[in-house]
């Protein structure tokens, strides 16, 4: 079991909404979030750039996938909302930066979910949060040694190198080496080599070591 | 849509498991057992599978309880959670997940209802189709460039930020010279290789040469 892949880690979090009412006033809430006027509601998310993709989902009982006769249909009263991240850092330093710097966006995007205790202080919120959490059985990461913030400066990289290599051909050796100090100075926010993630978790590396044991013990 | 933001899509799913496994251990139990035995980072069969930036897999056994005032439900089935964010549109992200992982799919699935009617890639698309949730709201803090682009984009951020700390001062001759022999070896448009393998967790094994 393990919520981490590299340097990513993968929070699921299932809080419950009090009835079709409040679920579909949170439902409205991300619908306006997800308009031009009401996106920079979001800037702080961007901001913190910890990140790489995360989604909300409302459910309500009939939303539950029923596949077959013979499966019970679920009767529920409450709605529930699944939250899923792919995001850098540990938990802590996670559910910590979000609480410190957008308190009032975190208050927003969980309105009113029963047991909701409000993002500051710290503890209640902690212990929401734990208690809410489900654990992932298996994660997969397409670039563990990557952040959030390397893919982004990666792809500035990229589109930079390219566009530098058409525009230097014809250079000679002082044009190019003008052009190419420019070009160091516009990615120097980009660039820095990538490695494996430190510990973040103790648990987490024992697993992996014990993998590693199991796996030359069995080869 | 709420599963997409651009061009990144955002899969959930809700598979309800059988009520029983046929074994002396519940499914629930048995899918939690494979896979945690499944190999993780570059070894783990969804790095096979085109596309996909992440997903993870777990079980939802039932709904969180919230204590006094609030009151006590449950779930009548438990589900095999599916999530992943991938690149482009679902119907050929799950054709090549049939296509490239179809032993662990089979696996993983077993034990969901409705599964032992999947025996092809268009059943295996629909199947999930039906158990499909649609995301409320998406959010992407990344980019949503096709998966070989980022893995490109990577490799050359790491080999360009070696190459530019180990030319340091070089002369414009000597500096261009040196630029064309790297442009050579890294073949900036060429996403198949060289780049970075999808799913490697250290830099021994990172670079598809």
């Amino acid at each position: 079991m393990s919520n981490l892949a590299g340097k990513a880690n993968a929070m699921t979090l299932i809080t419950p909404i009090d009835g079709p009412v409040m679920a579909l006033i949170n439902k409205t809430i991300f619908f306006f979030l997800g308009t031009k006027l009401f996106s920079s509601k979001l800037k702080g998310l961007l901001t913190l750039s910890m990140i790489h993709y995360a989604r909300w989902v409302i459910v309500s009982a009939r939303d539950f996938p029923r596949l077959s006769q013979s499966q019970p249909a679920e009767d529920l009263d409450y709605s529930y909302m699944l939250f899923f991240s792919n995001f850098n850092g540990s938990w802590a330093q996670y559910v910590d930066s979000f609480s410190a710097a957008i308190p009032d966006g975190l208050d927003g995007l969980w309105w009113r979910n029963v047991g909701w205790p409000q993002s500051v202080p710290e503890q209640p919120f902690h212990r929401y949060v734990t208690d809410n959490q489900l654990w992932t059985s298996h994660y997969y990461s397409a670039y563990p040694m990557a952040a959030s913030n390397d893919v982004k400066s990666a792809k500035n990289v990229k589109d930079k190198l390219r566009q530098f290599i058409g525009d230097s051909e014809r250079d000679d050796s002082d044009a190019f080496l003008t052009r190419y100090n420019r070009l160091l100075k516009s990615l120097h926010h980009d660039l820095g080599q990538m490695a494996p993630t430190p510990i973040v978790s103790l648990a987490a590396q024992a697993v992996e070591e014990r993998r590693r044991t199991d796996g030359r013990a069995n080869a | 849509m709420a599963n997409e933001n651009g061009n990144a899509y955002a899969l959930t799913t809700l598979c309800p498991l059988l009520e029983v496994s046929g074994e002396d251990t519940s499914p629930a139990a048995l899918i939690r057992d494979r896979l945690h035995r499944v190999n993780t980072g570059a070894s783990s069969p969804m790095a096979k599978v085109p596309n996909v930036y992440f997903c993870r897999f777990l079980i939802l056994d039932d709904v969180i309880y919230e204590s006094k005032p609030h009151h006590l439900e449950h779930l009548q089935s438990q589900y095999l959670v599916f999530e992943a964010s991938l690149h482009g549109q679902l119907a050929p992200y799950l054709k090549g997940m049939w296509e490239q992982a179809q032993p662990f799919v089979r696996s993983m699935w077993q034990f969901c209802v409705g599964f032992s009617e999947v025996n092809d890639a268009a059943s295996f698309t629909a199947y999930i189709q039906k158990c499909q949730v649609k995301t409320t709201f998406f959010f992407n803090g990344s980019t949503d460039e096709p998966l070989a682009e980022q893995l490109k984009s990577l490799y050359l951020k790491q080999e360009f930020s070696k190459f530019a700390y180990a030319h340091q001062g070089w002369s414009g001759k000597d500096l261009q010279a040196a630029f064309k022999d790297f442009i050579a070896r890294v073949e900036p448009e060429n996403l198949a290789r060289p780049t970075w393998r999808a799913g490697a967790t250290d830099l021994k094994g990172v670079v598809i040469p």
